[in-house]
């Protein structure tokens, strides 16, 4: 149990961390505050202006101003985007569905055909086809994600025509959306199924030479028995806290992938507030991508305790 | 760690990576024009020009040379600042343990969990595209996992016989950090700091993507970036954005394969 506490501080104070840092940055930061607070680049009068500044109340002590700040975040109260002319945490919102639809089904497809060809390329690390696919693997891992998304959009779209090139969807119906998501999911899932082949095989290699592999054999199981049921099980722990380390990984791959497929996500939001010069919505996006990343690794520590019965036994 | 026991892939890798420090350090030789020199804009490849123009019409193959050496430092300064961190951060945690090891480690973990990709743009917007920001933003967001292996292997170290006995002789901590521990820290760090670089030039051509570089020093990642906002994609300008791109995931290639080789060459060591 002394564990689990320690560990549920830990993943406080990260928040804690990361909502001071989104307080801190653009106080800190050159230039005016409230510029830096509302985005440059915004068309609003001086009357405007002045009452922001004293919305924000930079003028008094800086506890006093996170505080509010605080409580605003309790509201869901990520600010107003003046680009955009809306409320930052509904556009995010909004965004964010998408992002994580996609984020999703490519983590989940990534994790299993990852596992699956890890194995099976750790288990016959002598042959010509699992050397052959580790070298793909490995490419795959060290290419940019939005490198990868280009070849990917320049040979399927624009060459062969069969996926359409920008949006989410044409009409909505699940077809369309299929149509649209289908190349993005593909490439995101390449990308992520690289990454655990690579962690997935190393480990088999590792506990394919352990002797309870051996024992099984010599009681006489069969090979691919002892792969699924037996080492299987134990290769898989390094891979799920990889997994969870790895999805703000994957999320921010996320991004440039959805820039270049022009998707309507987290990725284009990003995109068009840097070009804008849009803080609000960069902070905004920012705070929710990094608290979606800390309960996905809250998520596989628990998972971690559901499937490696020790962990369970060192905690009682 | 002697070459002989090294496995054949690294030889691969050391190729590719003298070739680009070759490229990087003696730019001129490879081509024969100068990074600024204009000709004609949006050119297809010919004999004159391997790689075509580009839409101010700068010879693309110069570009591509001349921005090794760019996207090559950004590697290797970010990952010198993030092994200096990790290093100092491991070191103090491993030796000196209890308290001191609990809250830098638990502050590794919180770091470690922050995704590094949104806070890097977030401080790059703010602070204006540079590539000296750039390298230190990237290599003080990027040195958790070297702390965490040099904690671990100072922990085993720090009960070593040489340790003790230098502790005995009254040495300082600092002394027997420098000159004991650091020494044999170098086959856990080596593999961490090569795929530190790998990592600091892949994030450092995904900001320059997104407009977030600098652009008036031509990185591999800029000049992909070019490609796509100036209509380099649209005309299916091939010889533009490819190049830049495959160049990137080779040099990524050759130096995670060589910190992979030093990972297997410690194994093996290991065993014997």
């Amino acid at each position: 149990m002394k564990n689990a506490k320690k560990k549920l501080i830990r993943y406080l104070i990260c928040i804690f961390a990361i909502i001071t840092l989104n307080f801190a940055i653009p106080r800190a930061m050159p230039g005016d505050p409230v510029m830096n607070l509302i985005g440059e680049d915004v068309m609003v009068s001086a009357d405007t202006l002045n009452q922001i500044r004293s919305e924000i109340g930079l003028d008094r002590p800086v506890y006093e101003q996170f505080a509010t700040y605080l409580w605003n975040l309790i509201h869901l109260d990520l600010g107003y985007s003046y680009h955009l002319h809306a409320d930052v945490a509904s556009l995010l919102c909004e965004r964010m569905f998408w992002t994580l639809l996609f984020v999703g089904i490519a983590i989940i497809l990534g994790a299993i055909t990852g596992t699956y060809a890890g194995a099976l390329s750790g288990w016959y690390s002598d042959s010509k086809i699992s050397r052959a696919v580790t070298c793909v693997g490995m490419a795959v891992s060290c290419t940019p994600p939005y490198f990868l998304a280009l070849i990917f959009l320049s040979v399927f779209v624009f060459r062969l025509g069969i996926f359409p090139f920008k949006a989410l969807y044409d009409e909505p119906t699940i077809a369309s959306v299929i149509h649209h998501l289908a190349l993005p999911v593909i490439v995101m899932t390449l990308f992520s199924a690289s990454r655990n082949f690579l962690i997935m095989r190393g480990s088999v290699i590792q506990e394919k030479n352990s002797h309870y592999a051996l024992y099984a054999r010599a009681k006489g199981l069969f090979d691919r028995g002892i792969l699924w049921k037996h080492i299987l099980k134990n290769a898989s722990l390094p891979l799920i806290t990889q997994v969870a380390l790895d999805f703000g990984f994957i999320f921010s791959g996320a991004i440039f992938i959805e820039i270049v497929f022009s998707l309507n996500g987290m990725g284009t939001l990003i995109y068009d507030a840097i070009l804008g010069r849009d803080y609000p919505v960069l902070q905004g996006a920012f705070l929710v991508i990094a608290i979606t990343v800390i309960l996905a690794n809250l998520l596989a520590d628990i998972l971690y305790g559901i499937i490696d019965p020790r962990v369970r036994v060192n905690e009682r | 760690m002697n070459k002989k026991g090294l496995p054949s892939l690294n030889r691969y890798g050391i190729i590719l990576l003298f070739v680009f420090l070759c490229m990087a350090l003696i730019p001129s030789f490879f081509s024969q024009y100068d990074p600024d020199e204009r000709f004609m804009a949006y050119e297809d490849p010919s004999s004159k020009h391997l790689l075509g123009t580009n839409d101010i019409g700068n010879d693309i193959f110069t570009e591509l040379i001349y921005g090794t050496r760019i996207s090559l430092t950004v590697g290797f300064a970010s990952a010198i600042i993030a092994t200096f961190i990790g290093l100092v951060i491991g070191l103090t945690s491993g030796y000196y343990r209890g308290n001191v090891d609990e809250i830098l480690m638990g502050f590794t973990d919180v770091v470690l969990m922050i995704p590094k990709i949104p806070l890097i743009i977030i401080l790059a917007a703010f602070l204006r595209p540079g590539i000296w920001i750039l390298i230190l933003v990237l290599g003080v967001l990027s040195w958790e996992s070297i702390a965490r292996v040099v904690r671990s292997k100072t922990l085993q170290i720090r009960e070593t016989g040489f340790v003790m006995s230098a502790r005995c002789m009254g040495f300082s901590p600092f002394h027997i950090m420098s000159s004991d521990i650091i020494p044999n820290l170098t086959h856990v760090v080596a593999p961490k700091f090569m795929l530190a670089t790998a990592a600091a030039m892949i994030s450092e051509a995904s900001l320059s993507f997104i407009g977030l570089g600098d652009p008036s020093v031509k990185s591999w990642g800029v000049m992909i970036s070019f490609a796509f906002t100036k209509g380099g994609f649209i005309r299916e300008m091939w010889w533009w954005y490819l190049p830049p791109g495959i160049c990137i995931t080779l040099a990524v290639i050759s130096i995670a394969l060589i910190g992979f080789s030093f990972e297997k060459g410690k194994q093996t060591v290991k065993i014997e």
